[in-house]
């Protein structure tokens, strides 16, 4: 298993980095889970059917909006995995927008 | 801390909780519907592909007679006739009222509704809507219809249930934590109706959300409320065991393929030689689990489904499930799959009566929380029908007695909240940082639950669960206290992780208590049936769980 770089716009645009073990199966919110698991415990994000219907993960992924739960995790811009919360409406905390 | 009041509070937004939220606030009571997660998209009417039906596109000799005969002979005798009796005779009035409300049905070429076979079902009578999203479909259709009546009904999301709170043995409210403020609140009210889904999340795979931890069946052992034959599990018999990121994944046309064991045998030939994978969900899995558990399994303890010799009729009838196949790798046109049983759904849940009362005053119950109308074995489709009928009677009921209570009970809170205050900010010399998270916490429960309580049962297994169970609550004691940020994942498995448990208890003291195999519960210590059916019943009082034996209804 290899590892990825990690970068995530949290509060106040500040900015986590993380190196997460990686295979290339793994979705963006497997990653996520990664950094729950083994990095971060307090970190903020918001799933559940894991299967592209809810649409309730979705978030900027290298600088798009998609489905974490549906999207490869691949590198983007300077070699990381950047992740940030959707740009419209009001962020609870972390990658969390209010419904 | 906040204290709100209400007239009805329902616990829960999927098909069930939605479809109660619609009738309550239509008789005029005040409707607080509220999600842990985000309302309307956090359950698992999310993923549901087809619903059962009758209406006036049901083909010739499909009847009332004939959905309730199915849903009875599914039930390996536990099914309760009076909840399945009021499904098949309310089930066409509710989809022709959601029609109204805009819900439009896939159509064939004919541009005639599409009509789809069922394993288990006699005759065909499933409907889909939205291409085979219908589950979303239904969702959007309530939450606009619920969105019409905002003077009555109010929602609110990111917002967990930790307790119900009760007075001279009547439901009065619920205690609940905000995650996005991170703070308790207390609700009153004058009926209850659970909602909240089913208990995937308590077994390493499952077809389930994240969210369906069995919060509804805590609760309402909590409130002191009767379940009944929890050891009805149904696993799903096919779904995706490989790749990782869509473990769990449900594969609704295996009556369309074939199965094959590791040696390349197609095995249901040897467990049902006249229907082989066109069969009820309690007898694929048992023979796919038996497979696996006698070495002729694949690595990830799977088999393989096959579906190369009919792909053009999987691509027309469900276009999701194949596309999602593809995305993660697994082209159905050329290559077999590996599947394995998941946790789907619970038959058994809180005793309810027709109208989703349960034993305990002023609790409803409504949706895959409630159990009996199953009994051992839930047919395919059948889950969204009885959201819609029930969740329609436990609305309509709740907000008549309501409306006939003219003061809320105002429970003494300290107890509940200063217990609670200490659970999760409290340190004591074990916790901190030494202490086990609660996410390995939910994975031990699920461990334990796969080990001891899945496919296949037996006596042994089943009290290493109980004594590992009891292992599990010792470790919530000395849990890590989880952090307190806004929304932390930590503070939600913290807290579902306590309701887990009490579930899986039940779950594990009902099997127990079956000794015999009926349904989807096997007890290899016990292959065959007894000759009189009856139901187990799992209660919770001052701390310990009792289960009973009960008569089938209409027996003494």
């Amino acid at each position: 298993m290899s590892v990825i770089q990690v970068k995530i716009e949290r509060d106040n645009c500040e900015m986590s980095f993380f190196e997460v073990a990686y295979s290339t199966d793994m979705t963006v919110l497997n990653i996520i889970e990664e950094i729950y698991r083994h990095h971060d415990p307090a970190i903020a994000y918001r799933f559940s059917c894991r299967t592209g219907l809810c649409a309730t993960c979705m978030m900027m992924i290298n600088g798009k909006p998609g489905l974490s739960c549906m999207a490869r995790a691949k590198p983007g811009e300077e070699g990381y995995l950047t992740l940030a919360p959707l740009p419209k409406g009001h962020t609870i905390r972390d990658l969390v927008k209010e419904v | 801390m906040d204290i709100i009041n209400t007239d009805v509070l329902i616990i829960g937004s999927g098909a069930a909780g939605l479809s109660a939220s619609v009738y309550a606030a239509r008789s005029g009571q005040k409707v607080l519907v509220i999600d842990k997660g985000a309302v309307g998209k956090s359950g698992s009417t999310v993923g549901a592909v087809q619903i059962a039906s009758l209406g006036e596109w049901s083909l010739n000799g499909d009847s009332e007679e004939t959905y309730l005969k199915d849903i009875e002979e599914s039930g390996r005798g536990l099914s309760d006739p009076e909840l399945a009796k009021i499904l098949a005779g309310e089930i066409s009035e509710r989809i022709n009222e959601l029609i109204a409300w805009g819900l439009k049905l896939d159509v064939d070429e004919k541009k005639e509704v599409a009509v789809f076979s069922t394993a288990g079902h006699s005759i065909s009578r499933s409907v889909s809507a939205r291409k085979g999203k219908t589950g979303l479909g239904i969702l959007q259709t309530l939450l606009k219809k619920a969105r019409s009546l905002k003077d009555n009904l109010k929602t609110w999301s990111d917002v967990i249930t930790l307790e119900l709170l009760t007075s001279s043995e009547r439901v009065t409210g619920a205690l609940v934590f905000d995650l996005t403020e991170n703070k308790l609140s207390i609700i009153h009210a004058k009926t209850v109706i659970l909602a909240t889904g089913g208990m995937g999340q308590l077994y390493p795979v499952t077809s389930n959300p994240v969210q369906a931890t069995g919060d509804g069946f805590s609760l309402g052992l909590g409130a002191g409320a009767a379940l009944k034959d929890m050891e009805q599990v149904q696993f799903y018999p096919v779904s995706l065991k490989a790749p990782q990121s869509v473990a769990g994944f449900c594969i609704s046309f295996y009556h369309y393929s074939r199965l094959y064991n590791k040696d390349g045998h197609r095995f249901m030939a040897d467990y049902e030689p006249w229907t082989l994978e066109n069969t009820t969900r309690d007898k694929l899995s048992l023979a796919m689990a038996s497979e696996v558990g006698q070495g002729r399994g694949t690595e990830n303890g799977a088999v393989f489904m096959d579906v190369t010799h009919t792909t053009s009729r999987v691509k027309s009838d469900f276009p999701h499930e194949y596309e999602m196949c593809m995305d993660r790798g697994v082209d159905l046109t050329t290559d077999r799959a590996e599947v394995g049983p998941a946790a789907h759904f619970i038959m058994g849940g809180v005793q309810i009566d027709g109208n989703g009362a349960s034993s305990v005053p002023g609790l409803y119950v409504t949706g895959e929380t409630a159990g009996g109308l199953h009994g051992g074995n839930r047919l395919g489709n059948n889950a969204l029908s009885e959201c819609l009928v029930f969740g329609a009677r436990a609305g309509q009921a709740a907000a008549n007695e309501s409306a006939e209570r003219e003061n809320r009970f105002s429970t003494s809170l300290n107890g509940y909240v200063s217990e609670w205050l200490q659970k999760l900010t409290g340190d004591s010399p074990v916790r901190g940082k030494n202490g086990v998270s609660p996410y390995d916490i939910k994975r031990k429960i699920q461990s334990v639950m796969d080990e001891g309580a899945g496919v296949v049962r037996s006596d042994k297994g089943l009290h290493q669960a109980r004594e590992k169970l009891e292992k599990v609550d010792v470790l919530l004691k000395e849990a890590k206290a989880p952090s307190l940020k806004p929304y932390s994942r930590e503070v939600i498995d913290f807290i579902e992780s306590r309701h887990m448990v009490r579930t899986a208890k039940a779950i594990v003291e009902a099997a127990m208590h079956r000794t015999e195999s009926r349904g989807a519960h096997y007890n290899e210590d016990y292959p065959g049936l007894e000759t009189k059916p009856y139901h187990t019943s799992v209660t919770y009082l001052d701390d310990r769980f009792v289960c009973q034996r009960q008569p089938f209804k209409g027996d003494r």
